[in-house]
């Protein structure tokens, strides 16, 4: 059965190699756009493996994480901005409205497949956007600024460097590498990649396909909305243009698909390869205006696509198995 | 006497010939001092954002070498206050997203060492930028974002030239209790529309507000999503309310497609105050005219060089050096490089300290700006330039003409609205 | 005034029907290959700048644009077909979805780059002012482009139904291994349908320019809720699109009208979320 993970020897060596690299990383570079850009993969990383689990496990291929990492970053801010709950707790609240209204769509949409899912996803998703765009209570268009405060771990705000932000964002991402590595081994992965495999099969071997189909969305939307409590603690602003767009969520398609669906690191490697392309074809060609970041950015999706859908990780494992 | 004279001389001048060289070592940066401007150079508002580049563009050009225009810095060549270097602009682009507009800040500040920062035009993205700028203690003017809470903030380091949306929003009340004072035409109710981003919803808070004090009846209160696929039932609504006066904010697509509709639906108020979209470069080639008659808010009019010459040698400026009209964004953003560089300079320093000092001093008399204001001056508590105030222009055989204040006005106000129906 | 409610609707008519006509070919490339053409919006701008550049340059009513619009993107979208969905069809699903978004971003930045960000607009059309029939004002261009619309839509539906390659089409459409066993090159059938899709939204362009602005991301709404119609009326259905279009017109102007403009689109992907649960093949799938 493909994409059952095992992690050898060799593999947990270059894992810890790497983070140790990681964890230098801030030591050693100036100025702020490196740690802005690690950030950004490393969050992008998170979103990825999120809706890997629902995605490249599930097959459930949703369009709308946006609505998740939404709900994450308005229910902190909302709860912090209006009852001064510290963001912490607001990112376990954010973490559990994110999931209960993934349930919510998860029952009409449990029965969906491949492209009808997709669609729906981006329907939720605008509805959310649409909605949270004229509620007056959370800020409407204006949207909410996250005030000032002495910079603490405890108030999640850091003004003097990026390093903590760095950090916390680093161990999130561990933490939902761990979430989506244990669901990939357990009974429930097993379940999920059968169902993705064969919805009516699995159904006839008795799966209670709607009962995992939902966890794993409430588990994908639960972390997804994590990423969005970090990125207002991070940006100290936010409103609907830029939390809860459709664009966000197809570029965590992207990262997913590039890196490799279905794999734990998979959108690991993904966001590492394209996020720093379209941050830096933004500061190096976008200012003259003629959209040839994006067209980069267009072609490298459609070769992707076409030549090694697998992603990343896939011709990794195409190259390990030759060289056997 | 004559060998000591001679020697004091060759000395004398030679420290003289070295003096430059002492002088610009002095300042770290050396002949250059940079700015940086971000706008949205890419994305759904790339046009607007390369029209304030033009005007960016321009400022620093008239800053940098020597013009005959009673503009701060112009008659001069770079900044005198630092030897005559040179302004240079370090340009990002924030495709119109508040995240890179922080990231940006951040950039040009840390790595590419900026004094200062201008842009950015959309309120969302100013509002991330200057907490950039403000975390990192920099300096930042900006000249063409309109978001009454950008200067409600309670920062240190930003300043704005330009009105806010609150100060437009007053003028067109104003407006209407002149138009009813001295014009003797009656205004009893309000339909207000605008589209539902940040900036419309901000302006339709602000009008209802004055509404309400004014003591206007507002009959329709309508929001709308700005990539309307079709407006048909906004304006139905807006028909069956039928308003006096209509009062509607939006970015240029919308503009097109309301007025479109508004002549197609056969909606005619006693007159339409409109923000933004109506005076974009695109609007009137688009419409031509059916816009006839629209009243916009503004800053800036061509029409202002009867009154103020100035205005029209820098608008032929623009029009030689881009083949186009000295459009309002690029008049708005035009002013940002010209009060940083001139707090710059008189604070003859790159020390962030020094130039805000320098800025909080700024008082630069009316005859120097291309606005009709008194000047700038920047309120000790907010920062907003307490001079700002706007002009209502109205669209007359496809030029924008400007009509209020009426003691300015280029000519009369056509009113009311004339019926769709009734024109050629 | 009661006289609104027969406005909205007359208006929900003639939105819906373009509304159809855009969905329809995007329903046509679904039923027969199984894509999603996210990029059928900025199939449904270029057609818009031909148009547009047809009127510009060579000063032609987009009326007569329609045939250039109609072959210019039946040649787009099999060349696409050919060197790019091809090539994915025999790969996952998830890259058969991603590869038309990088199309999608492809073309808008495209346009963006040989036609800059400005909008464009038709100023003189042969078609353009208002009849006024009773209460309801009927705007020209947009009658022309609903019954415009409908013509062509029900021609499709003639093809489909009367031709042998239209019935290749739909044979292919109910069942692809079935057809191949009888001897129809799908192969040929895909590419000729793909081109037939691009050809009809592209006829939607030419028609949506006599009235609406043009520029680069104006495919961005019309896509989405081109996507929601086609779901709605069952993929691979025309006449489920048909339907499903003209409902989706009723339900944005008069739940915007009726309820809150603000609102609009959301009742509309309220509308398609409810059908889809209750009836998740769509209504004719």
């Amino acid at each position: 059965m493909t994409g059952v993970p095992t992690f050898t020897k060799r593999q947990v060596s270059i894992s810890a190699a790497v983070l140790v690299l990681l964890a230098l990383y801030p030591l050693a570079v100036r100025g702020s756009f490196p740690m802005h850009l690690m950030i950004m993969v490393f969050m992008f990383a998170m979103l990825g493996v999120a809706w890997n689990i629902m995605g490249g496990y599930a097959g459930m291929f949703s369009f709308g994480q946006a609505a998740f990492f939404g709900i994450g970053a308005y229910t902190s801010s909302f709860l912090l901005t209006a009852y001064h709950v510290n963001p912490w707790i607001g990112l376990l609240a954010g973490g559990v409205v994110a999931a209960l209204a993934a349930a919510l769509i998860g029952i009409p949409c449990s029965n969906l497949r491949g492209h009808y899912f997709a669609i729906a996803s981006i329907a939720f998703a605008e509805i959310v956007r649409i909605h949270f765009n004229n509620w007056k209570l959370i800020g409407a268009a204006e949207g909410l600024t996250i005030p000032m405060q002495d910079e603490s771990l405890r108030s999640f705000m850091f003004h003097s460097s990026k390093a903590p932000y760095y950090y916390i964002m680093l161990g999130f991402l561990i933490l939902s590498l761990g979430v989506c590595s244990w669901v990939a081994t357990s009974r429930m992965g097993f379940y999920l990649r059968a169902i993705k495999e064969s919805h009516d099969v699995a159904k006839v071997l008795g799966i209670d396909v709607v009962r995992y189909r939902m966890a794993a969305i409430m588990i994908s939307a639960f972390l997804t909305a994590m990423a969005g409590t970090f990125y207002a603690q991070y940006i100290l602003y936010l409103d609907p243009e830029s939390v809860l767009i459709l664009p966000i969520s197809v570029q965590i398609v992207l990262v997913a698909m590039l890196g490799g669906a279905g794999s734990v690191m998979g959108p690991v490697i993904g966001a590492a390869i394209l996020l720093p392309i379209s941050e830096v074809t933004r500061v190096k060609l976008g200012f003259k205006g003629s959209g040839l970041d994006m067209i980069i950015y267009g072609t490298l999706i459609m070769l992707i696509s076409v030549y090694q859908p697998q992603g990343v990780w896939g011709l990794l494992q195409k190259i390990g198995r030759k060289n056997k | 006497m004559g060998n000591l004279t001679r020697r004091k001389l060759l000395i004398g001048g030679g420290a003289l010939a070295l003096s430059p060289l002492v002088v610009s070592r002095a300042f770290a940066q050396g002949k250059t001092i940079k700015i940086g401007a971000l706008y949205p150079l890419t994305g759904n508002l790339a046009s607007t954002g390369l029209d304030n580049k033009r005007g960016v563009e321009l400022a620093v050009d008239i800053i940098n070498g020597k013009y005959d225009l009673n503009l701060p810095l112009a008659r001069t060549q770079g900044i005198p206050g630092l030897g005559g270097a040179k302004l240079e602009v370090v340009w990002a682009d924030t495709k119109g997203e508040p995240k890179n507009g922080q990231a940006e800040a951040e950039r040009v500040v840390t790595q590419d060492q900026v004094v200062g920062v201008i842009g950015a035009y959309q309120s969302s993205v100013t509002k991330t930028a200057s907490q950039a700028t403000e975390r990192l203690k920099v300096p930042y003017v900006c000249s063409d974002s309109s978001s009454p809470n950008l200067t409600e903030r309670g920062l240190r380091y930003f300043f704005r030239v330009s009105p806010h949306d609150g100060i437009f929003s007053h003028d067109q009340f104003r407006f209407l209790k002149d138009l009813e004072t001295q014009k003797k035409q009656k205004v009893q109710t309000l339909g207000v529309l605008y589209e539902n981003t940040e900036f419309g919803s901000n302006v339709g808070k602000e009008e209802l507000k004055y509404a309400q004090e004014f003591g206007y009846k507002v009959v329709a209160d309508v929001s709308y999503a700005n990539n309307a696929t079709d407006v048909t039932s906004e304006v139905g609504r807006l028909i069956k309310a039928n308003p006096d006066v209509l009062l509607h904010a939006s970015y240029i697509t919308d503009a097109i497609l309301f007025t479109k509709t508004f002549k197609e639906m056969g909606f005619n108020p006693k007159g339409m105050l409109t923000m933004a979209g109506y005076i974009e470069p695109g609007y009137l080639p688009a419409i031509k005219a059916d816009g006839n008659f629209i009243i916009v808010r503004s800053t800036f009019a061509l029409d202002l060089a009867k009154k103020k010459p100035l205005v029209g040698q820098v608008a032929g400026l623009f029009k030689k050096k881009y083949g186009i009209d000295f459009s309002e964004n690029a008049a708005r953003s035009f002013m940002a490089p010209f009060v940083l560089a001139e707090a710059i300079s008189r604070a003859k320093s790159t020390q962030a300290e020094a130039i805000v000092k320098a800025l909080r001093e700024t008082n630069i008399p009316g005859d120097q700006v291309i606005y009709p204001w008194k000047g700038i001056q920047f309120d000790p508590k907010t920062q907003q330039n307490v001079h700002a105030t706007g002009t209502l222009v109205q669209i007359q055989d496809q030029q924008y003409v400007t009509v209020w204040p009426f003691e300015s006005a280029a000519k009369d106000v056509v009113w009311p609205f004339p019926a769709w129906k009734s024109r050629k | 005034m009661a006289d609104q409610l027969l406005q909205q609707i007359v208006n929900s008519l003639l939105i819906g029907s373009v509304y159809a006509l855009v969905a329809i070919g995007l329903t046509l490339i679904w039923g027969v290959m199984n894509v999603l053409n996210f990029a059928h919006g900025d199939f449904l701008m270029v057609g818009m700048f031909i148009a547009f550049w047809c009127y510009t340059l060579f000063k032609m009513d987009p009326i007569f644009s329609i045939p250039v619009c109609a072959a210019v993107l039946f040649l787009l979208g099999l060349g696409i077909y050919r060197f790019i969905i091809s090539k994915v069809m025999k790969g996952p699903g998830l890259a058969q979805l991603v590869v038309t978004f990088g199309i999608s971003i492809f073309l808008a930045n495209l346009a963006v780059m040989l036609w800059t960000p400005d909008f464009r607009l038709i100023e003189k059309p042969l078609l353009s002012g208002t009849w006024s029939l009773g209460s309801v004002q009927l705007s020209i261009p947009k009658f022309a482009a609903s019954v415009g619309s409908v013509v062509v839509s029900a021609g499709v539906l003639l093809f489909l139904k009367k031709t042998r390659t239209g019935k290749a089409i739909l044979a292919v459409e109910m069942n692809r291994d079935a057809a191949l066993l009888m001897g129809i090159n799908t192969e040929r059938i895909n590419s000729l349908s793909f081109g037939l899709g691009s050809a009809l939204v592209g006829i939607a362009g030419a028609f949506l320019s006599m009235y609406y602005y043009i520029h680069p991301q104006v495919g961005g709404l019309f896509g989405l809720i081109s996507f929601c119609i086609v779901a709605l009326g069952g993929f691979g259905s025309i006449e489920g699109a048909f339907i499903a279009g003209i409902l989706i017109g009723l339900v944005q102007t008069l739940g915007g009208y009726f309820f809150d403009p603000a609102y609009k689109y959301a009742l509309v992907f309220l509308v398609y979320l409810i059908t889809v649960w209750i009836r998740p093949q769509g209504l004719m799938g």
